[in-house]
Formats: structure tokens, C-alpha cells, sequence
């Protein structure tokens, strides 16, 4: 290989005029968060740094992560970071089949060794040799390792990647495992959620791939700037928790005047996820918009920690008559608990990779 | 690593661009395909997984199945339910939930013509074909212009889903005894403009044409003329190369076809011999002769049927089972639906040449004017001052079945409850039907059936008729086994 493209000569190849690729600069550093001074550093980055390819590879999974990437809300974001990805690797998009595909990954591996990203949707069943997901003749499992070994970075894709999600529920079948459990030796960036938001996946590709690093991580291994509110924080429908006004059953007179979910069986207070800032389906709603409590997906263990539909009780009650300083503190009180949870959590898988 | 090769022994996969992973074992005589062995290589174990929980967890946990046939899961799921209840959820609730049934429906189908089923048609092989430039523009992978305008096209439509589900794949508003979300006049409004944007994309860029114009096409004649000179589409467009390539002469397998019926009030049928006829649940069964599962001593009715994965087993090649009607093998599709619906164009085309690669295809695109047209009308009948949702308790002990209509055909879920909890859940998906493997008669399944006498050129490793009717059956491989 002469010289590695460019991400601009890559999206020109694409189609994309210069007019477009300006504005998706000033998108992406909105997207990210960032001030408008920072767009002709994007811009600058994209043409002169050698495009990194991105593998994804696909394992035991449902695809709803594709599924919601493939929506990322402002077209032509999705087009230039699909076209980005698309010219790599993956299962569901492509053009080439069987041994051509084959053949893509091992050109890439070799052309970009150390260079290159991963990004993993689904995750390796361990039990019987790996056989409950077989990938041309092999088990995944294999081919997650053999491609991890000389890339840069992985990304793991929504919850199943991050944690292990529904097929990892009790009794977990096929031994479901989440990605850093099975490549110990690579930053692992976890992007959860079932399916992770469209925006935040196409924002946090286009992090990586514009400023050639990983961005902020939180303990567990997530983006902070995507990560750190929970869902409870920036809720449309938080007064009502405030005021204590609940809906009790679907379709009664408080749903319908769009009353706190709380009582329905809400997650919302212990998640941690953008839905209720970025929103789904290219910002027209998300699950509490339309009536229903989160459930948490984005959480580690969602899929065993007892009934979708029950309240939370690890966060203290209110009546109508508190008022909203107060509940202020008590949750504020739970969120510390939470967190320092996670933090003994992920402590204990520390020591526990240590031994291994 | 793909494909090994022996005399007369070829293996395909994996399949890129299709949902989840497939590989095919094919045996080749005298340039073509003599018997062909389906594996779905990719096993979760969600029935496992929902024995012992509560029976509302199945409509977190079901959907999680499939990431392109969520809401298809989840009405299956919540079918169930509400046969386990002897619910009955209000108008509102029945229309709400079928628009995002049929929304689903359509994005698939939407999706499998462009990014799936076409794209295979811009190959190098294809070049000297007429039609090939224009293929090459509108559908090479991922950068054809009709591909990304498609795409963009279904992000639109699925704005439905915002509304009315919060959030698509994996909707939470599909409840037992309704929706939770009650859609106010604006909303309405709304979901009427999403519709007609769709409308007019498919008129602009599918059909040419007025679906209305569509919608007449009711006998070959009249389809022919459309191919000859009918309005410029990708519609016509396929005409042509299905004319061009025999497409018809290709894929063709037991002409035996069943569907649970779309929509309330269309029945369950089957249309088999060039007829329509009932369909009995009853006679519904599954056969583990050659899946990689225990209980392969007789065939399991889903209400008494078990998952137990066996990997010791040799004779199995799959971890998909058999499902059986009346002991025999049925294709499941929007072909089946048609059919079953009694679509005198759809009727013409698999009186003439049964279910092959074109008649599917046609179905398919069909159903995608048709539809569009429904949904329309029920947006209309919604009444935002009604109820939307019935308080329905579950009863501790009992069974359920539900049934619904994903893209791809009919989907079952049999679902059985003791002291509160789920005590079996057996799932039914209609890629388990379609890319079944043998049973204990040695009969294979539809696809392995419709992939005898394909053609293979000598030397090819990746048959291209063999990925056009593996993709005519718009495969779903993570709902085939879960």
C-alpha cells in the first residue's frame, strides 16, 4: 500500500462535497459537546490524518445496535461515518461475501497492524468451546481474539459487548461473556444500552476516529460526556416525581397527564444513559415520553435484577407533601450509594483479573 | 476459512448482509446444486432463559430476540399474554399496535430489497448485462443512491415509532391490555403526514407511479406491459432482471404456504395445490431429527416441546429445529401472506411458476403499496378520546398462544404459566419454518429444497444464484434459533 487516504479523500471518493464535509465538522463538535472553535480542528484532522479503519464484527447478538445506527439522526452524519466504516468490515452491511469478506479482514490486519479499530456488537459464548456462534467454521470467540490482537482500541458495542444483556440472564445458556472479560490487554471502550443510542454511537466513532483517541472514561469504562447523568436527572417528567404526582396504571387519568412513572416500575433513578437529552428515533421521544418507565438497559445486570414493572425501593418514598429540597437530598443520598456500589463492584473485578 | 472444497462438496457462509449468520452445505452434480444442508450456527437460548420468571419479563426479554423484528416479538409475546388473560384491549389498542406491526413490516421489506437482495446484482459477474449500470448506481453496497435513500427514507417512517413506542428496536409500549402511550390529535396528525412522506418516496422512487396504479396490477399481463413499459422504477427495474435472468426458473421449493393472517380480522390459512385452505394449531409440530437438540424420539407439539441443546449430538447439523403442519414441511413470507389473503396477481404468479425468487420479490413489493395504503386508513380510525388501555391481571396457572405476522412470516409463541411464573415458552419464528433442516422422514426443509437444481458454474466458490434464493426468503437467522 502506497499512502494511507485520508478521511476527507475518503469521503470526496464518497460523494461528499466540501460544503457538506464542513458542516458535519461543526455538527460532530456540537455533537460532542464542544465549542465552535473546535470545528476547524476537526476539519483539519480529517484531512491530513490517514483514515483508521474500523472492523465490526458481529457475535452472539441481536443487531439492534446496527439497527439503531443506521438512524443516527442527521443524514449526512450517518453517511460520512458510515462511509467511514462500511469500506471495512461488516456482517450486515456489506458487499462481498463468504471468503472475499474473509479476505477484507485479514488485508486489514495486516496493511493497518496497531492501527486500526474495533468494534464489537455482541459478545462470545464460552460454554461448549464457543460452538452456540459459529462465524465461517470457527468459533467467534476465535476471531474476537484474532482480530483484538492487533488493533488499537475496541469499542463495545451496547450491552451485550459491555455486560452480557438478556442472553446472559440466569441460567445464561451459552455463557454469554461481555467483551473485557475475554480481551484483557486493550482499552475497551463500553458504549451500553439495548441498543445504544444512534447518536451516541456515531459521536463517539467520530471522536475516536477525528482526534485519534479515547474519549473520558468513567469507572465502568464509559464516555463520561454520554454517561454521567442518569436518566432521572434530565427528565421531562421530574416535577411530577418532585410534586409527587404518579401515574398508577397505564392510561389512567396521570398518564395521560404525563405524571412520573416512579410508581410504574421506573429505572430512571438508577441509570445511567442520555435518553432523555438526546432522545430516539432522531429526537422525536424516548421510553418515558411514550409512557412507559425505563428499564434500565443501559445498566449492568438489568436483565436479573427482579421485575421491570415493580418500584424501585433502593431509593427512599415520598409523599405529596415533601417538598422538593428534601427529595433533592434523599435522592442525591441514593445516587452516592450507587455509586460507590459500582465502585466496590468494579474494584472486586480488578482483583479478580489480577489473579487470573 | 469460508468455504472448503471437495468433489462435488461446497460450503457458502458465512452470508454477508443478512441478519445474523447462515452457512449452507451444498452437494453439486452436473453444474448445480443435488442436495443442500442449512446450519443456523448461532444459539442464545432465550426459551431457557424465560422459564422461571415472571410472565411480564417476556416483554422485555422477547424482543431482545431480533433487532429488526422487535415489535413482531413483542405482539407475539403480548398475544400470548392476553390469550393466557382472556384480554380483550379496546380499539384504539388493537389499531395502535398493528400500525406498528405493519410500520415494521415495511422498513423490513424496505431494507431487504435494497440493502439486502439488490446489491448482489452490481457484482463484476453481472457486467456485460444491460441493466448493469444502472444496478451498479442505485445499489452497489452501501453507496448506491437508492440504497441511502431507502435508508433515509425508513429513519423517516420509523418516526412512528417515536410517537407511538418511545423508542425502536426493543418498544415498551405494547403492553397486555393495550398501549401505554394514549396518542392525543397531534400525534394523529402527525403519524398521517409520516405516512404520506413514505407514500410519496415509494411513488417517487419504487414505483413511478400513483399506487393506486400499483395496486391495479391484477393479472400477468398487465405485469408484463408493466415491464415492458411501465414507468421508470426500481420496481420495473427488477422486472427487467428477473426477465433478463430467468429469476422465475430459480428457487422454487415445496409450493406449500401458510400464514397466521396480517391485521385483525384477517384469518390464519394455508394455500397448498393451488388452493386456500384452514389451518389447524394443532397440527402444528416440531421434529429434532436432525437439529442439535435432545428429544429427538417424536415430534413435540410447542405447547409440550423442550430446548435442550446437545452438543454431542453428530446426526443434527443445525441448532434450528423442524417445524412441521400435518407433518410436512410449509413456506412461510409475504408470498404466503398474499396468497393466503387471496391476491388474484400473487395467485397468477404461484399458479404459473410456484414460490421462486421472483414471485417472493413481487410479494414483497406488493405488500409495501398495500400496506402503505392500510396503515393510512387505520391512522384515520384512531379516536384519541377513547381508552387506550384495560387493567388485565394474569392469572397464576394456564396457557396462552399468540400469533402474529413479522416480515417475514408467521410467528408463533407458546406460552405456558404454573404458580406465576413461566413454567415452558416455545417460539416458532418464521425463518425456523422456512430455512428448517430435515426431519425424521428425511424431508428437508423449503430452502434446502428450493436450492435444488441451482446452478453452479463450474469454479464459482460464491454461487451467485445461490445467494439470490437463500436472500428471496429474506432470511432473519437471530429469530430462526434464539
Amino acid at each position: 500500500m502506497a499512502r494511507l487516504e485520508t478521511f476527507y479523500e475518503v469521503m470526496r471518493r464518497q460523494g461528499i462535497t466540501r460544503r457538506s464535509f464542513l458542516k458535519y465538522c461543526s455538527l460532530t463538535a456540537a455533537a460532542l459537546g464542544l465549542g465552535p472553535e473546535f470545528a476547524p480542528r476537526i476539519a483539519h484532522a480529517m484531512e491530513t490524518k490517514p483514515r483508521t479503519p474500523v472492523l465490526w464484527l458481529h457475535g452472539l447478538e441481536c443487531t439492534c445496535c446496527s439497527e439503531s445506527f443506521i438512524r443516527s439522526a442527521h443524514p449526512l452524519a450517518k453517511d460520512v461515518v458510515l462511509s467511514m466504516i462500511s469500506l471495512d468490515y461488516d456482517d450486515t452491511l456489506m458487499a462481498s461475501a463468504g471468503h472475499q469478506a474473509e479476505a477484507i479482514l485479514d488485508e486489514i490486519i495486516r496493511d493497518y497492524k496497531g492501527n486500526y479499530i474495533l468494534a464489537v456488537e455482541g459478545n462470545p459464548p464460552l460454554n461448549e468451546d464457543g460452538m452456540y456462534c459459529i462465524i465461517g467454521g470457527k468459533p467467534f470467540v476465535d476471531q474476537l481474539r484474532y482480530v483484538a490482537e492487533h488493533s488499537k482500541a475496541i469499542i463495545s458495542w451496547g450491552s451485550c459487548a459491555s455486560f452480557g444483556c438478556v442472553q446472559a440472564a440466569r441460567p445464561n445458556p451459552t455463557r454469554a461473556t461481555p467483551v473485557h472479560q475475554v480481551i484483557t490487554n486493550k482499552p475497551i471502550i463500553k458504549v451500553p444500552g439495548c441498543p445504544p443510542i444512534a447518536e451516541v454511537m456515531t459521536a463517539v466513532v467520530t471522536y475516536m476516529l477525528t482526534f485519534d483517541r479515547i474519549p473520558e472514561l468513567d469507572r465502568q469504562g464509559r464516555p463520561k460526556m454520554f454517561y454521567s447523568q442518569r436518566i432521572h436527572d434530565k427528565c421531562y417528567r421530574r416535577p411530577h416525581f418532585d410534586a409527587g404526582q404518579f401515574v398508577e396504571h397505564f392510561d389512567d387519568e396521570g398518564a395521560r397527564k404525563g405524571y412520573c412513572l416512579y410508581k410504574m416500575g421506573c429505572k430512571g433513578p438508577t441509570t445511567y444513559n442520555a435518553c432523555s437529552t438526546i432522545r430516539w428515533n432522531e429526537g422525536t421521544s424516548f421510553p418515558i415520553q411514550a409512557g412507559h418507565g425505563c428499564i434500565g438497559c443501559s445498566e449492568d445486570g438489568f436483565w436479573d435484577k427482579g421485575s421491570w414493572y415493580a418500584r424501585l425501593t433502593d431509593i427512599p418514598q415520598f409523599g405529596i407533601e415533601a417538598n422538593a429540597d428534601q427529595i433533592g437530598l434523599t435522592v442525591a443520598g441514593a445516587a452516592g450509594a450507587a455509586i460507590a456500589a459500582h465502585t466496590a463492584v468494579s474494584a472486586l473485578k480488578r482483583a479478580q483479573h489480577k489473579g487470573e | 476459512m469460508s468455504e472448503t472444497e471437495s468433489p462435488g462438496r461446497l460450503i457458502v457462509g458465512p452470508f454477508n448482509r443478512v441478519e445474523g449468520d447462515l452457512e449452507v452445505q451444498l452437494e453439486l452434480g452436473a453444474g448445480q446444486v443435488t442436495s443442500a444442508r442449512v446450519n443456523s450456527p448461532l444459539f442464545r437460548g432465550f426459551e431457557r432463559i424465560l422459564e422461571g420468571r415472571s410472565p411480564l419479563d417476556a416483554l422485555v426479554i422477547v424482543p431482545r430476540i431480533c433487532g429488526i423484528c422487535s415489535v413482531s416479538q413483542s405482539m407475539a409475546a403480548v398475544s400470548a399474554l392476553e390469550a393466557l388473560a382472556g384480554a380483550a384491549p379496546p380499539p384504539n389498542a388493537v389499531i395502535a399496535r398493528e400500525i406498528m406491526r405493519a410500520v415494521e413490516n415495511l422498513g423490513d421489506h424496505l431494507t431487504h430489497f435494497h440493502v439486502f437482495f439488490m446489491p448482489d446484482f452490481a457484482r463484476a459477474a453481472y457486467a456485460g448485462r444491460p441493466w448493469f449500470p444502472l444496478v451498479e448506481e442505485r445499489f452497489k453496497a452501501a453507496a448506491g443512491s437508492a440504497v441511502r435513500e431507502a435508508v433515509t427514507a425508513r429513519a423517516g417512517l420509523f418516526h412512528v415509532f417515536g410517537i407511538m413506542g418511545g423508542k425502536w428496536p426493543h418498544t415498551l409500549t405494547i403492553q397486555p391490555g393495550g398501549v401505554a402511550r394514549a396518542l392525543d390529535a397531534r400525534d394523529k396528525v402527525r403519524l398521517g403526514a409520516i405516512i404520506t412522506a413514505f407514500r410519496h418516496y415509494l411513488e417517487r422512487s419504487l414505483f413511478g407511479a400513483p399506487l393506486e396504479a400499483v395496486l391495479a396490477l391484477s393479472d400477468l399481463d398487465a405485469l408484463d406491459a408493466w415491464r415492458a413499459q411501465g414507468p421508470e422504477g426500481n420496481f420495473r427495474l427488477f422486472l427487467e432482471i428477473a426477465h433478463d435472468l430467468g429469476l422465475r426458473g430459480l428457487g422454487r421449493a415445496f409450493d406449500r404456504f401458510l400464514s397466521y393472517g396480517a391485521g385483525p380480522g384477517a384469518g390464519a390459512g394455508t394455500w397448498r395445490d393451488g388452493a386456500g385452505g384452514d389451518l389447524d394449531f394443532g397440527r402444528i409440530a416440531e421434529d429434532h431429527s436432525f437439529a442439535r437438540m435432545t428429544g429427538r424420539d417424536r415430534r413435540h407439539h410447542p405447547f409440550d416441546g423442550s430446548t435442550e441443546p446437545d452438543g454431542a449430538d453428530e446426526a443434527g447439523y443445525s441448532w434450528c429445529k423442524a417445524p412441521r403442519l400435518g407433518g410436512l414441511p410449509f413456506e412461510t413470507g409475504a408470498i404466503a401472506r398474499r396468497l393466503v389473503a387471496g391476491d388474484p396477481l400473487v395467485e397468477a404468479l404461484a399458479l404459473r411458476d410456484g414460490g421462486n425468487v421472483e414471485s417472493r420479490v413481487i410479494a414483497r413489493l406488493l405488500e409495501l403499496a398495500r400496506e402503505v395504503e392500510r396503515i393510512g386508513s387505520l391512522v384515520r380510525q384512531l379516536e384519541v378520546k377513547g381508552d387506550w388501555h384495560v387493567e388485565t391481571r394474569l392469572p397464576d396457572e394456564g396457557r396462552g398462544l399468540g400469533v402474529t405476522e413479522a416480515a417475514r412470516g408467521a410467528l408463533g409463541h407458546w406460552l405456558r404459566v404454573e404458580g406465576g411464573r413461566i413454567a415452558a415458552y416455545q417460539i416458532i419464528a418464521p425463518t425456523t419454518w422456512n430455512f428448517s433442516p430435515r426431519d425424521s422422514d428425511g424431508v428437508p426443509g423449503p430452502l434446502e429444497k428450493a436450492l435444488e437444481g441451482t446452478p453452479v458454474a463450474d469454479g464459482e466458490r460464491v454461487p451467485a444464484a445461490v445467494q439470490h434464493v437463500v436472500r428471496s426468503f429474506d432470511p432473519c437467522m437471530v429469530c430462526t434459533v434464539h
